[in-house]
């Protein structure tokens, strides 16, 4: 054999490479690309599945943003905004995008449950729907006998189901009815009623001039106003606002004044003033009362101003050219929480009465009136009860306290007062006056006096940690809901319904079956004996198509009149103009037009204290756990100066007293914020351990706030706190 | 046509309002801690009075052009997609390194706490299979983010580039040409790291690599010339055989 | 006549030698295949290539680990079994001589690569220094596979478990680095070996004997004179 190269034979050659291609074929087979190791852990693939899309409205706050659920393998994924509501233009926000952690949050309320031990102990045990039922029946039907039906206060929160409520206390017989809307937004209605004859609805699109003070529409969102400023600031509109605080709002404004918290009144007087010393507003014959009130405002000057809070007086008189140029399409905006000052119904009255002057009433850019959205209210009929008292328990108590909401720190001092007439139960929906209402120790000992307390809830919130019976409800994308009508200003009038996404989780039940069982057991099972298809349908009597619209798109809109509804038609004021100088307060003893009154200065060492939210929170709607990523506990905001004057540093552990009581948590150098004010946001320092994330978390302005209220309507005044702050480590 | 996925973002209109970060959280399961997005803040001038003003910017993966997180892997496990423009991870083929990730310098990519592999934002696919815009983008209550196809001018993406002037975030010393535009102006502009590869990757190509080259080449050379020497002097050697057979 | 044959490998070190043969050059075929085409030492095309064979990225890259593994396992369970004989081996390759073995180095390469001729226009003698069981090329070239086989399995297995368990992503970038450094020395190591070993006419015998085991007694005395005088008496 010759020694040499061994030439590879062409039959080795073929044989090699066939091989070599079979191996390669072999290796994409489904079998062998099995063996590829897969990246560990859940999440890392997108799951099998078909992906079906459900309407639905958001509930994560007051706002409704019209969604679309994505749901997978029976699991809601995602939720996306519904691109054809136009009153959330669209959108939804960190908080509705957030909604999947709520829904599936551990922390829900799973199952009844009854109260072993004391109140706030916190030893809970699971009871059958049929015993917790029986026993919330009895226990309302006793009191009822010993105390009438108006012994038994309720409170519903903002609900498309709180209409069920309001009918079960109405037909119940109970006139002791209350919400949150008395920690929030009262004074306003007040006002703009006592002016306008109605709650305004302001179009920010179509506005060129806007006036933003102690609101934060950037951060804490209405639509359509949040989405609409930004554009109508595209579109040339000019921001100004005024807080203590720098605000999202005050940072995308075009101007900020650092306004002297609680001296709001004076500007607007001192703006008006320059308005009508220059004769700028073109129609006092549309209003009652202008010359009292040029009189009136005669010495309310800008320089006067300029002393009361802070912003110089030529500022003053420049806005005031500007906005009346800018005028009808110009406001002062409204907002929304004015549970401020004690005289928070008269600060909204000067700003209101500036909205008079700038002629922007049921004008494009201006104040509108509500829309007809044509959702009908079902009739049913509220029974009669002999025994029962004349009229609520605070009636009286506040010069302009509204029949159907009246104020719950007025109730709550009713309660404990047991004048002048005792209240011993309490039926909870939806409401955390726990965490929301200032002096959390007043309301404990509220309950002092209370013999039963039952809570419908989908978590454990401080509140429902003091009740007696727990009921779980369930959550807005397991629900099936009656019509709600929506204004969207401008932008709609709308309707919308619920149909459930997933199936009740766990043992929870919707508000509506929780009160149709407890009428049964409670004599009155006809008043509730429909259906929500029935009562939808009643809803949308004389709407052709809406249901099936509601079905199709997700939202139903009602094309009405935007513009001009009053078309000459008187508004709705004792006069029938617009109420410069009102006539009821007059008759009342309140001041017929706004006469401003100096807050108090904080003594050196304290500070005033303003409380607020953020873009990602819903007021005590905090134990989230995609939001609380954003913050995990609430800190106290601080003037880098005054914290220097106190020695304090950034990140301290500092405890916050006043004379209601006292909390914790960690300073926060701001250097936006007014030298002698400080800021805390809502929803922590939680009591309920339930509550996992925001239990014992930073600090509950529940427990720091004083019991002070605004003197016309019984809102609560949130910033009339003096408070001390020190270091604790 | 091939596609240029891309990002305008009128940053003005931020709110910082974190939809978009929770949108894209809940849409793509990411661990606490993490984000494949954010919004950035200037620190505002106070001394500005009456005229300070705040600024939000909100930003991803910019998808670059000149992408270095790309240029640091070793494999080639993440690159950029000819067909889309999207810079790509293929999570299975990527062994951990972490070279991709310090390479970034907008810090668009994280390390997964469990998967131990690279993520970061790529334009929700899942999401553009399905006709929808990115979670992002689709959220945003102020609509500051406008997603598109820069190779189609019909494109709200491409007609803003066309009619407004926009700004990048860009690096140095390495421009990674990134391909998220501002419009008009935007801050803070400082914020991004430097392109920094970790010294195990320059290492790699900057001294393994070509020493690699050198001793394969060598050696293939070395191999080359003791072949050519076979096959010319193949009967000088089997003269000596024979010699040596004989001896 | 004919020539008296003697023993040089028994079946397992037959055996785990095309082991390695196959392993190694098909790990060093998939593993060029695993590096970034935009500066593959061999060019853009052959990962896209490797890639595209094997149907995708991630299956080459399973092969490869997979292989790897699988080769690690089979050395180690190898030398376990064959404790005596690998310490042996490694006894073997690992003495060195400096002197002698530097000599031989550089004059067969020399006299390889260009001749005797350039041996002689150098200055040098033709002679070269009588060698062991491994000549040292041969031993250079196993002390270089054998660090090299320890570093890529050590730094082969941290890539490995990198995204299973591995928390800290450093070491992984390291090892890769390391991994490639290696697998880059062994290759041109590699190279020189598969030519002296089956394309080298001289060396033809040697080839053989890596499938019979045995090399003829002149070959033996030629090449590995010191190792030819230790066990000619015994066989």
């Amino acid at each position: 054999m010759q020694d040499g190269k061994t030439p590879i034979s062409r039959r080795r050659f073929l044989q090699t490479s066939m091989a070599a291609a079979a191996v390669g074929a072999g290796l994409q087979s489904p079998l062998v690309k099995g063996l590829v190791p897969r990246v560990q852990a859940a999440g890392s693939r997108p799951d099998q599945g078909e992906i079906t899309s459900h309407f639905t409205a958001c509930d994560m706050c007051f706002n409704r943003c019209g969604m679309i659920a994505r749901k997978q393998n029976g699991v809601i994924k995602k939720l996306d905004p519904n691109p054809k509501c136009l009153k959330s233009r669209g959108m939804i926000c960190a908080r509705g995008n957030a909604a999947v952690k709520h829904i599936y949050n551990p922390d829900r309320l799973k199952y009844p449950l009854m109260r072993k031990g004391k109140r706030g102990e916190g030893n809970w045990e699971r009871v059958s729907w049929e015993e917790a039922l029986d026993y919330t029946a009895e226990q309302l039907m006793d009191i009822a006998e010993k105390h009438t039906r108006c012994g038994v206060m309720f409170t519903p929160g903002v609900d498309s189901q709180a209409r069920f409520v309001q009918q079960f206390a109405d037909v119940f017989g109970s006139y002791n009815i209350t919400n949150h809307e008395s920690l929030c937004l009262l004074s306003r209605n007040r006002a703009y009623l006592d002016t306008f004859g109605e709650v305004p609805y302001p179009d920010v699109l179509h506005s060129r001039y806007i006036i933003i003070a102690g609101a934060n529409p950037l951060e804490a969102f209405i639509t359509p106003d949040t989405t609409d400023l930004i554009e109508a600031k595209k579109n040339g509109c000019r921001i100004v606002v005024l807080d203590p605080r720098f605000t999202r709002t005050a940072a995308l404004a075009h101007e900020w004044h650092q306004i002297r918290p609680g001296t709001d009144m004076a500007f607007f007087l001192a703006l008006c003033h320059v308005i009508v010393k220059g004769e700028r507003f073109c129609c006092p014959d549309k209003t009652f009362g202008y010359d009292k009130f040029v009189e009136h405002v005669a010495k309310y000057t800008p320089e006067w101003a300029e002393k009361e809070c802070g912003i110089p007086a030529r500022d003053i008189s420049r806005i005031a050219h500007e906005i009346t140029e800018a005028a009808p399409r110009a406001m002062v905006y409204p907002g929304r929480r004015t549970s401020d000052y004690e005289d928070s119904t008269q600060i909204r009255r000067a700003m209101a009465i500036t909205n008079v002057l700038l002629d922007n009433w049921d004008r494009p850019g201006g104040l509108l009136a509500s829309r007809e959205v044509g959702v009908r209210s079902p009739f049913y009929h509220i029974p009669w009860y002999d025994d029962n008292p004349f009229d609520r328990v605070e009636a009286g108590k506040a010069s302009g306290l509204f029949d159907d909401i009246g104020s719950f720190q007025l109730m709550r001092e009713a309660v404990i007062s047991g004048e002048p007439y005792p209240i011993r139960g309490w039926f909870s929906f939806k409401t955390n006056f726990m965490q929301t209402a200032p002096d959390r120790q007043k309301t404990i000992r509220m309950l002092d006096n209370i013999d039963f307390f039952v809570n419908i809830d989908i978590f454990m919130s401080d509140t429902a940690w003091f009740a007696d019976v727990v009921l779980p409800g369930n959550s807005f994308l397991e629900r099936k809901d009656p019509v709600h009508p929506l204004q969207g200003s401008s932008a709609c009038a709308c309707a919308f319904i619920r149909d459930p996404v997933v199936e009740d989780m766990f043992e929870s039940r919707p508000p509506f079956w929780i009160l149709q069982e407890l009428s049964k057991r409670m004599g009155f099972g006809e008043s509730f004996d429909f259906t929500i298809e029935e009562y939808r349908k009643k809803q949308v009597e004389g709407l052709d198509g809406a249901l099936e619209i509601m079905h199709r798109d997700g939202i139903y809109f009602n094309p009405s009149k935007v513009y001009g509804i009053y078309a000459g038609s008187p508004l709705k004021t004792l006069s029938g103009v617009k109420e410069i100088y009102n006539q009821r307060y007059e008759r009342s003893g309140d001041d017929p037009m706004p006469v401003y009154r100096r807050p108090s200065n904080p003594p050196e060492g304290q500070f005033r204290l303003v409380v607020g939210r953020t873009a990602f929170f819903t007021q005590s709607r905090t134990n989230n756990e995609l939001l609380t990523e954003f913050m995990e506990e609430n800190t106290l905001h601080m003037h880098p100066e005054s914290a220097e004057r106190l020695g304090l540093k950034n990140n301290d552990l500092v405890e916050v007293a006043s004379r209601a009581g006292k909390d914790r948590l960690r300073l926060e150098i701001d250097e936006g914020i007014e030298k002698r004010t400080v800021y805390m946001a809502t929803g922590f320092g939680s009591l309920s351990p339930q509550m996992s994330l925001v239990y014992k978390k930073g600090a509950s302005i529940a427990e720091i706030l004083e019991d002070t209220h605004d003197e016309i309507t019984g809102n609560a005044a949130m910033h009339e706190t003096l408070v001390s702050v020190r270091k604790v480590s | 046509m091939k596609k240029k996925y891309a990002m305008v973002v009128d940053s003005s209109v931020c709110i910082d309002c974190k939809a978009c970060m929770v949108s894209c959280k809940v849409q793509h399961s990411l661990p606490r801690g993490h984000w494949r997005n954010w919004i950035k803040e200037m620190r505002p001038d106070f001394s500005l009075g009456k005229y300070t003003y705040g600024h939000f910017q909100p930003g991803n993966c910019m998808h670059c052009e000149n992408p270095t997180c790309v240029h640091a892997c070793p494999s080639g496990a993440t690159y950029k997609d000819e067909e889309t423009g999207i810079v790509q991870i293929n999570e299975d083929f990527c062994i951990g390194c972490g070279n991709c990730i310090v390479a970034c310098p907008y810090f668009a990519r994280y390390r997964h706490p469990v998967r131990r592999v690279p993520d970061k934002c790529d334009y929700c696919q899942d999401r553009l299979a399905m006709g929808l815009q990115p979670a992002c983008v689709d959220t945003c209550p102020t609509k500051a983010r406008v997603f598109g196809d820069l190779n189609d001018p019909e494109s709200e993406a491409a007609f803003l580039l066309r009619t407004r002037d926009t700004v990048k975030i860009t690096t140095s010393p390495e421009d990674t040409k990134p391909n998220m535009y501002y419009l008009a102006s935007t801050e803070p502009m400082d914020w991004p790291g430097e392109v920094k590869y970790p010294a195990a990757h320059s290492t790699m190509t900057g001294l393994v690599n070509p020493l690699f080259k050198i001793a394969v080449g060598l050696s293939g050379l070395a191999v080359a010339a003791m072949l050519i020497r076979q096959i010319f002097s193949g009967s000088e050697s089997s003269e000596q055989e024979e010699k040596k057979e004989e001896a | 006549m004919q020539e008296r044959m003697i023993p040089r490998h028994d079946k397992g070190g037959i055996f785990i030698h095309w082991f390695n043969a196959v392993c190694w050059i098909t790990l060093t075929l998939t593993g060029l295949g695993l590096i970034n085409e935009h500066w593959n030492p061999l060019g853009g095309w052959y990962p896209n290539l490797m890639r595209s064979l094997f149907g995708s990225p991630e299956m080459l890259l399973t092969v490869h680990m997979y292989l790897g593994l699988f080769w690690a396992s089979v050395m180690i369970i190898y030398v376990l079994v064959r404790f005596r004989e690998s310490l042996a081996f490694l006894k073997e390759i690992f003495s060195i001589r400096p002197a002698r073995d530097m000599i031989w180095m550089v004059k067969k390469n020399i006299q390889m690569t260009m001749g005797e001729k350039m041996l002689k226009k150098l200055g040098m003698t033709p002679d070269i220094p009588p060698q062991g069981f491994y000549n040292a090329g041969q031993k250079l070239f196993a002390q270089v596979t054998v660090i090299a086989a320890l570093v890529l399995i050590v730094t082969g297995v941290t890539m490995f478990l990198s995204t299973m368990v591995l928390n800290n992503p450093t070491p992984v970038a390291w090892s890769r680095t390391i991994h490639y450094l290696f697998a880059g020395l062994a290759l041109a190591g590699l190279l020189v070996h598969i030519y002296m070993a089956a394309i080298s006419r001289e060396e033809r015998p040697a080839f053989k004997s890596m499938l019979t085991g045995t090399v003829p007694e002149s070959y033996a005395r030629h090449h590995h004179e010191l190792w030819y005088q230790q066990v000619k008496d015994r066989i």
